[in-house]
C-alpha cells in the first residue's frame, strides 16, 4: 500500500522528523523538508538526525530534501512543523505550489503573536488548501522516538482530513483521536507551553506535587476560559490535546518549556536560559502573545501574567509566587472573590433586603 | 426562469428526486419507501389540520387520503407509483409562470408602483397618488460591473441581506435597473397571497415556497429545483438570512441552503464537462434610510430575546396608512434604498478575478476543480466535506456584508444617540434601558453633533481601511451637523412616534426600541468602545 501514501514534512526539527519517521512506518513515502544541507545529508546517508534526536534512528522511506517546491508538490499530505515566528512566511513560499486536493496538518504548537492568529488559521490565508488540521496531544518527540505508546488527536472540520490524517500517523505505538474543534485543539496545544514555563518554575524551586497539582488545575482552568472566549469545545480542555498535553509538558524534563521554567527559578534571566537551549521554546512567545490579548479581552489568566513578569518584567519566580498565592480566594468556577456579596438580580425586595443586610454586615 | 426551461427542470427534477429516494431505500440504513411516504404523509396530515387558509385546503386533503388508503396494500412498484405521484404534486406548486410580455410590462410600470406591490392594496389604488421615482430612491452601487461578467462567465447565485419584505420587489427592479435578466428565486407563499403581488411575484422569475410543508423530502424538493436551475444557467437570487433580520443588525448568521445548492451545482456541471461550469456567489447589502417594518422587527426581536421580561403594550398602526406614509417620505425627504453590489465569490468563498478565476489572498489563480476531485481527478460530491466548504463560503459572504453596509444618516445618529443615552444610564441592563429611555431629559443639539462628528471620524476611518461604505449622499460630506438633520428629518415623520425629535436645542428620544433597531445596523464593528471612552472623558 506504500506506493499511493505520498507525504511531506516541512520542518526538520524534532517533532517534524518524528512525525516524518511515523508516516514511513506506516507504509507512506516520505519528504522531509529543512533548509541544513549537512542535516538533509545526515538524514538520507545516516538516517539520523542528531543535532535533534541525538542517535535515534529513522525510518529509510524519509528522504530529506531542501527544495520546497519538490516537497510540496510531491505529497498528498503535508505535515508543517515549522516554529510560529517563521510559520508564515514558509507557508506563503508553499502556497506558490500548493493545490486544493492536497490536505495540511499544523504540528506546531504556538500563535502567531501580533494578531493571535492560529497555525492552520495561517495555512489558510497563505495558501489555496482548505483540507487542513492540527495535530497536538501529549507527543514528546524524544519519546516517540524511542517508541513508547501514546496518543495524539488529528483535529479538522473535515472528516476526510481525519481519516488521512490518522491513517498516515497511526501506528502500533501511536493512537490517533478524531477531534472537530479544531481552535480548541490548537489553542491548547499553544497555552499549554506557558502553563510549563510556570511548572518547570516549580520544580526548580523544590516544590512537591501539590503544588504541581494546584498549578496545573489552575492552569488549566485560565487556559479554559481563554479557549473558550476563542470559541472552544469545553470538552477539548479534559481531553488529549488539553489537559492530556499539559500532564506530558509539565511533568516531563524533556520537555523545552518545562526546562526553561527550571532555569529560570534557579536564577538565570531569560536570555541566560535560552542560550543553554539549541531549540525553540514556543512558550516565551506564546506568553507574550496571550498575555497582550488576554488584557484586552478581558480573560483574567494570573498565571500567564506571573509568567509574562518573569520572562520579559525581570521579576523573581519566587516574588511571583508570592504574588499568585496571596490573590483573594475565589469561588473555583465562577472566579468570584469568596468576600464579594453575590450581585443582585431578581426582586425589588431581595434587592432592598440584600443592601440592607450588607450595610449591618 | 423560460418556461420550456422551467418545464425540463421540472421533469429532471423529478427524475433525480424519485431516483434518489429509490436508491437510499435500498441501502442497509436506508429510510424503505413505505415509511418515507407514511412520514411524508404524517407531516401534510398535522399540516392540514392547522393550515386552514389554504386554498387547495380540499384537494390536498382528498390526495393524501387517496395516498393513505393506497399506501396500506401497496406493493413494490405501487410505492413507486406513490411517490411518483407525491414529488409531482409537489413539484407542481412550484411551478411559477414566466411571460416575457408582463416582464417587460412590469419592469416599466415598477417605478411607479414599487411601494404599493408590497402590500395588500387592491389592484385600483396602483396607479393612483403620486408615487416617488424609484430610479432616484433605489441607488445601486458596488462592483455591478463584476455581477455583469460573472453573469456571463457562468451563473449567479444573488446573495443580499434582508431587512424588510420590499427587499425583493427593490432587488428584481435592481437586476431590470442594471441589465440583468430576471433572477429565479423561492418566495414565501404569503407574497403570493395578495392578487397584485403574486401576479408579479409568479412573472418576475419567482416561484413559491410553502414554509408550512415540514416533510423533509419537501426540502429536499426546493433545494433540487434550485440546483437543477443553476445547472441550467438560469441565475438564482437567496437571502442567506433567511428571513427578515429582526435586530437591525447587519446578519453573521447566515442559513447556507442556496450556497450547498450552489457549490452542488457546480460539481455536477463539471461531472458532465459542461462548458460554463462556474458557480459565483455575489453578496449584495440592502440599506433603508427608514425601514418600513422596523416596529414590527424589533419588538418581536425583543420578544424573542427577552423572553418574558419584554411586554409590548403598543399595536402597530394599519398597513395601508403606513405604506402611503412611507412612499411619501421616499418622495418627501429624498430618502433612500441603496443596494451595494459585492463583489463576487465563488462557491468555496474564494475571491474572483475579473476574467472568473478564483484566487488566493496573494492573488494567485486557483484550480478549483482540484477541491472536489477524488484521487483519479474525476469531481465527487462528499456531503460532510461539501458542508464545511459551504460553511465557509457562508462566512465569506458574511464578511462581505459587513465591509459592503452603507452607513446612513439614520444608523449613524441613532447610533451615537443611543450610546448617549446608554451611558446616562450605564447601571441599567439593556431591557431597563428601553423602558426608562432619556427619562424626557434629552442630550442638546450641539452635544449630539459633537459625538456625531466623532462617529463620523471612526466610520470614515473604518471606510478608508474597506471595513465598511459611507453612503454618498447623506454621510459622505461628514458634514455633521448635515447628518443630524437629515436623521432627524426622517424620524420625525414616518413611524408611530417619532424615533426622535427636535424640541429647543434639545434632541429627545421618543421610541427607545426604534433607536436601538436603527443603532444596531453599526455593531459588530467595534465602534461603541470608542464612544464609550470619549462619553467617559466629556462626563
Amino acid at each position: 500500500m506504500g506506493q499511493d501514501k505520498r507525504a511531506s514534512v516541512i520542518g526538520g526539527g524534532s517533532w517534524g522528523t518524528a512525525l516524518a519517521h511515523l508516516m514511513a512506518a506506516s507504509g507512506a513515502d516520505v519528504r522531509l523538508w529543512m533548509r541544513n544541507v549537512e542535516r538533509v545529508a545526515e538524514v538520507n546517508e545516516q538516517h539520523t538526525n542528531s543535532y535533534y534526536l541525538k542517535e535515534l534512528p529513522i525510518h529509510a522511506r524519509v528522504v530529506a530534501t531542501t527544495d520546497l517546491e519538490e516537497a510540496v508538490r510531491f505529497a498528498d499530505t503535508m505535515i508543517v512543523a515549522i516554529p510560529a515566528k517563521s510559520f508564515r512566511s514558509i507557508a506563503f513560499e508553499m502556497g506558490a505550489f500548493v493545490t486544493g486536493d492536497q490536505i495540511l496538518l499544523s504540528a506546531t504548537k504556538g500563535f502567531e503573536a501580533e494578531h493571535l492568529k492560529r497555525m492552520s488559521q495561517v495555512l489558510r490565508e497563505e495558501t489555496c488548501a482548505r483540507k487542513i488540521g492540527a495535530i497536538s496531544g501529549p507527543n514528546l518527540a524524544d519519546e516517540i522516538m524511542a517508541g513508547q505508546p501514546t496518543a495524539t488527536v488529528v483535529a479538522s472540520p473535515y472528516d476526510e482530513v481525519i481519516d488521512v490524517g490518522a491513517r498516515l500517523i497511526a501506528g502500533p505505538t501511536l493512537r490517533v483521536y478524531g477531534n472537530y474543534d479544531i481552535v480548541g485543539v490548537e489553542t491548547f496545544g499553544a497555552l499549554k507551553n506557558i502553563i510549563a514555563i510556570a511548572a518547570g518554575a516549580c520544580t526548580g524551586l523544590g516544590l512537591g506535587a501539590n503544588s504541581l497539582s494546584m498549578l496545573l488545575t489552575r492552569g488549566l482552568a485560565e487556559i479554559s476560559r481563554f479557549a473558550e472566549r476563542h470559541g472552544s469545545d469545553r470538552l477539548t480542555s479534559i481531553g488529549l490535546a488539553g489537559i492530556g498535553d499539559l500532564i506530558a509538558t509539565c511533568s516531563s524534563p524533556l520537555s523545552r518549556n518545562n526546562s526553561l521554567g527550571r532555569k529560570l527559578a534557579e536564577g538565570l534571566t531569560l536570555d541566560g536560559a535560552l542560550a543553554t537551549m539549541h531549540k525553540v521554546a514556543e512558550g516565551v512567545n506564546t506568553t507574550n502573545a496571550v498575555h497582550m490579548h488576554a488584557e484586552r479581552l478581558g480573560v483574567d489568566m494570573p498565571i500567564a501574567r506571573g509568567v509574562y513578569q518573569v520572562l520579559f518584567g525581570g521579576e523573581k519566580v519566587s516574588d511571583v509566587l508570592g504574588t499568585l498565592m496571596s490573590r483573594a480566594n475565589r469561588y473555583e468556577h465562577t472566579e468570584r472573590p469568596i468576600d464579594e456579596p453575590e450581585p443582585i438580580s431578581g426582586s425589588v425586595v431581595e434587592t432592598a433586603l440584600a443592601v440592607a443586610g450588607r450595610r449591618h454586615g | 426562469m423560460r418556461n420550456d426551461l422551467r418545464d425540463a427542470a421540472l421533469v429532471e427534477l423529478r427524475s433525480r428526486i424519485v431516483d434518489a429516494c429509490i436508491a437510499q431505500a435500498a441501502l442497509d440504513d436506508g429510510l424503505p419507501l413505505d415509511v418515507l411516504i407514511n412520514d411524508t404523509l404524517y407531516h401534510e396530515k398535522k399540516r392540514l389540520e392547522t393550515d386552514r387558509e389554504s386554498p387547495v385546503r380540499a384537494q390536498d386533503a382528498a390526495f393524501w387520503d387517496g395516498v393513505k388508503s393506497r399506501l396500506s396494500k401497496a406493493g413494490d412498484s405501487e410505492l413507486k407509483e406513490l411517490l411518483k405521484g407525491i414529488v409531482e404534486r409537489f413539484t407542481e406548486e412550484i411551478r411559477g409562470n414566466f411571460s416575457p410580455w408582463v416582464y417587460g410590462m412590469a419592469t416599466s410600470v415598477m417605478p411607479k408602483a414599487l411601494p404599493l406591490l408590497l402590500n395588500a392594496l387592491s389592484p385600483k389604488r396602483l396607479m393612483s397618488r403620486g408615487m416617488p421615482d424609484i430610479a432616484e430612491t433605489i441607488n445601486i452601487r458596488g462592483n455591478v460591473e463584476g455581477l455583469r461578467r460573472m453573469n456571463e462567465l457562468g451563473t449567479v447565485i444573488l446573495a443580499p441581506t434582508h431587512v424588510s419584505n420590499l427587499d425583493s420587489p427593490v432587488v428584481g427592479w435592481a437586476l431590470f435597473a442594471m441589465g440583468l435578466p430576471p433572477f429565479t428565486y423561492g418566495a414565501g407563499l404569503n407574497l403570493f397571497t395578495n392578487p397584485v403581488m403574486s401576479f408579479f411575484m409568479r412573472n418576475l422569475g419567482a416561484y413559491r415556497v410553502d414554509r408550512r410543508k415540514t416533510a423533509p423530502i419537501y426540502k429536499d424538493i426546493l433545494k433540487e429545483y434550485a440546483t437543477v436551475a443553476l445547472e441550467m444557467g438560469q441565475p438564482n437570487l437567496f437571502f442567506p438570512a433567511g428571513t427578515r433580520v429582526r435586530s437591525g443588525k447587519i446578519e453573521d448568521r447566515l442559513k447556507l441552503g442556496l450556497l450547498s445548492c450552489g457549490l452542488r451545482a457546480y460539481i455536477n456541471n463539471l461531472a458532465r464537462k459542461q462548458d460554463r461550469p462556474n458557480i459565483y456567489v455575489v453578496p449584495c447589502t440592502l440599506n433603508y434610510h427608514l425601514v418600513l417594518e422596523a416596529e414590527t422587527l424589533i419588538d418581536d426581536h425583543l420578544r424573542i430575546q427577552g423572553k418574558s421580561r419584554y411586554i409590548i403594550d403598543d399595536d402597530e398602526s394599519s398597513r395601508p396608512r403606513k405604506i402611503l406614509q412611507f412612499t411619501q417620505n421616499l418622495v418627501n425627504l429624498s430618502s433612500r434604498i441603496s443596494v451595494n453590489v459585492g463583489d463576487p465569490l465563488d462557491p468555496f468563498g474564494n475571491a474572483v478575478d475579473p476574467e472568473g478565476n478564483s484566487i488566493d489572498s496573494h492573488g494567485r489563480v486557483i484550480d478549483i476543480t482540484r477541491y472536489v476531485s477524488d484521487k483519479e481527478g474525476r469531481p465527487t460530491h462528499l456531503p460532510q466535506r461539501d458542508r464545511v466548504y459551504t460553511r465557509e463560503a457562508g462566512e465569506s459572504v458574511g464578511r462581505s456584508f459587513k465591509v459592503h453596509n452603507v452607513v446612513l444618516s439614520t444608523n449613524l445618529v441613532a447610533f451615537t444617540l443611543f450610546e448617549m443615552v446608554r451611558h446616562r444610564h450605564r447601571d441599567l441592563d439593556l431591557y431597563r434601558l428601553l423602558r426608562t429611555g432619556d427619562e424626557g431629559t434629552g442630550v442638546t443639539v450641539s452635544e449630539l453633533t459633537r459625538h456625531v462628528a466623532e462617529m463620523w471620524d471612526a466610520v470614515a476611518e473604518l471606510a478608508r481601511k474597506g471595513e465598511i461604505t459611507l453612503d454618498s449622499r447623506s454621510v459622505s460630506s461628514g458634514d455633521a451637523t448635515v447628518i443630524v438633520q437629515s436623521a432627524l428629518r426622517h424620524f420625525g415623520t414616518y413611524h408611530t412616534r417619532p424615533v426622535m425629535v427636535r424640541r429647543g436645542d434639545r434632541v429627545f428620544t421618543e421610541d427607545m426600541n426604534l433607536l436601538l433597531y436603527y443603532s444596531n445596523r453599526l455593531r459588530g464593528y467595534g465602534l461603541e468602545r470608542e464612544l464609550q471612552r470619549a462619553l467617559a472623558e466629556a462626563s
